[in-house]
């Protein structure tokens, strides 16, 4: 069984994204072997009132009929917007949402902002993840208009350290990081801090090329999840990481793990 | 209490649980929509090793960027690990001069770590040389010294001197005389390369652009062109589009960045005859951005494999 944790539908306004709605999705999975995705709208992303983007992905997904069991919904919230707080009531309330996507960089607010750990203290209360990434495009091929974090410039893309603040914060909360693309270093001093949290990685980011060398540290195995980043990322190199394990980098039951295990258990399935 | 807009909240926790029986999203695969195909039994890796494969951009290293990334099979056996797991038969192998100035005494210092690994691994490797037009003479003798050696080549020329700079001009003509493919990293005005973008992100300002290879591939048209990585440096779309109409410009697809239809719209701009299968060390990237994408398994096959051995035919250095 495969449930991909890093999914997502929508536009994206530089670049014509293939599969961005539910059904192009649907047959991405279905032809790909994948049961399950988590999504969320990336029009969430922009548009200021996210809102408008949980109930489309609502709507969109209502219109799958009972395919819409193959997919776990994830709202988009701003907590520096107002209203955020009914809009979580209502995402996890009529639209079945189960966990959150958030987007400091994007929505213009500090990985430390007190609405922020305020979301994130409600999240580990409703006992439901929450969502950052590192990137959502490289940088590198980023348009003109896009946020200003380059790869190499003084304003760097994300690395785990932009996260840990937040982790640091609300230590008990629920994780998830994805689209792991740089650096996993952290501050010795925020080595405990990071093994301790409930964190859960997907595979869709470069930093997993040395997957093999990761899963060597047995804390690891329980920690990374198959994620493919769609439509943004091809829809097989995620996979492709876990399946091209050698016995001798990962039993059987570790790529079990990775496929679906990690996942149903985090998401509590 | 510890938490602002708990009260609020609350009264949602028992029925939202991702563990609760009443959550409507459920694992139930019972009852599918008969308006989708059925999920396929994929096999990933038979996809994988349907195909055989030629990578036209892998690098070797010295051990201490080996440490540094963590590669604890250090180089070349970590390209040789990755190579046997992913069906890669032969891998173009080349030690990139990123350094300054690339004098002679520094590009032959790098050709020496290729031939090294060449030799250690002849079945594997194909190597490329590195050379700088900076250094005419210098490079012209080098040329020979790496042919005596068995190399194809050039490896990934680098960003002391650009594609077009006329002092590459007596190189060329000789590598054309050679029919040796001619490789050079590159970049994109759009990405981190260019003008347009007003970061300061230490790209070298020597770096060819499209624009520097479509004025050589003009030049040239009997040269043999490829085109470093469209997936990292620069914007892939912007690259395909400009060498749509320059028959001698090959793309390859190596680099880290994985784009989600990458390759069906270089095939759609470019051809399917001129694209390389490449990875510059993302392996990973390399073959699943290619498996992902929309082209029949006979157009697979010619971008792992048979387009790169085509142009090695024309110098007799095929590999089968």
């Amino acid at each position: 069984m495969w449930i991909d944790i890093n999914a997502y539908v929508g536009r994206w306004p530089f670049m014509q994204f293939q599969y961005n709605t539910c059904a192009a999705l649907l047959n991405r999975m279905n032809k790909f072997g994948v049961d399950i995705s988590v999504i969320s709208n990336l029009n969430g992303i922009f548009y200021k009132n996210t809102q408008s983007a949980n109930k489309e992905l609502y709507e969109e997904l209502q219109s799958l009929g009972r395919n819409n069991k193959r997919f776990i919904p994830f709202a988009v919230i701003n907590p520096t917007y107002a209203g955020w707080k009914n809009d979580l009531k209502e995402c996890l309330e009529k639209f079945g949402m189960k966990g959150i996507r958030l987007y400091p960089k994007y929505h213009d607010y500090a990985i430390t902002d007190p609405s922020l750990i305020e979301l994130v203290k409600m999240a580990r209360t409703l006992d439901i993840p929450v969502t950052f990434n590192y990137r959502i495009v490289d940088s590198r091929q980023r348009s003109w208009m896009d946020i200003d974090l380059v790869a190499t410039s003084a304003k760097p893309e994300w690395t785990l350290r932009n996260i840990i603040p937040i982790i640091k914060a609300v230590p008990d909360a629920k994780y998830m990081i994805v689209n792991v693309c740089n650096s996993l270093e952290i501050n010795p001093e925020d080595e405990e801090i990071f093994n301790n949290a409930n964190v859960l990685m997907d595979t869709s980011g470069r930093s997993f090329n040395t997957i093999g060398i990761f899963l060597q540290e047995k804390a690891n195995i329980t920690r990374l999840a198959y994620g493919t980043h769609s439509p943004i990322l091809d829809y097989l190199t995620g996979m492709l990481r876990i399946e091209s394990l050698d016995s001798d980098e990962a039993s059987e039951n570790t790529k079990d793990l990775l496929r679906s295990g990690n996942a149903k258990r985090f998401l509590e399935l | 209490m510890a938490d602002s807009g708990f009260n609020a909240l609350s009264r949602m926790t028992v029925r939202n649980g991702l563990n609760k029986k009443s959550v409507s999203h459920n694992t139930d695969m019972n009852d599918e929509c008969t308006l989708f195909p059925e999920k396929a039994n994929f096999d990933l890796m038979s996809e994988v090793m349907k195909f055989r494969k030629i990578d036209a951009h892998v690098h070797v290293y010295w051990p201490d960027f080996t440490k540094i990334l963590g590669w604890v099979r250090g180089s070349p056996e970590t390209q040789i690990f990755f190579g046997k797991k992913l069906r890669i038969e032969k891998q173009v192998i080349s030690r990139y001069l990123n350094v300054m100035p690339g004098s002679p005494e520094q590009f032959r210092k790098y050709n020496n770590l290729t031939i090294e690994a060449m030799k250690k691994y002849p079945d594997n490797f194909l190597g490329g040389f590195v050379i700088n037009g900076a250094y005419q003479k210098e490079s012209l003798e080098e040329i020979n010294r790496c042919m005596d050696a068995g190399m194809i080549g050039t490896g990934e020329l680098y960003y002391h001197v650009k594609i077009n700079d006329p002092r590459y001009y007596p190189i060329i003509e000789k590598l054309i005389d050679l029919k040796m493919i001619i490789h050079f990293h590159a970049e994109c005005q759009l990405g981190v390369g260019g003008y347009r973008m007003k970061y300061k992100t230490t790209q070298a300002p020597n770096t060819s652009i499209p624009e520097d290879f479509v004025d050589i591939a003009k030049r040239y048209p009997e040269g043999i062109f490829q085109f470093a990585h469209i997936g990292m440096g620069g914007d892939w779309e912007y690259e395909c589009k400009m060498f749509a109409d320059y028959p001698n410009i090959y793309v390859e697809t190596g680099g880290s960045n994985n784009s989600e239809n990458m390759i069906d719209f270089a095939v759609k701009h470019i051809g399917e005859d001129r694209i390389f299968f490449g990875s510059d060390g993302a392996y990973f990237q390399g073959i699943g951005k290619i498996l992902a994408s929309n082209l029949t398994d006979r157009q697979k096959q010619k971008i792992f494999f048979d387009n790169y051995n085509n142009v090695l035919k024309l110098g007799g250095r095929n590999v089968d």
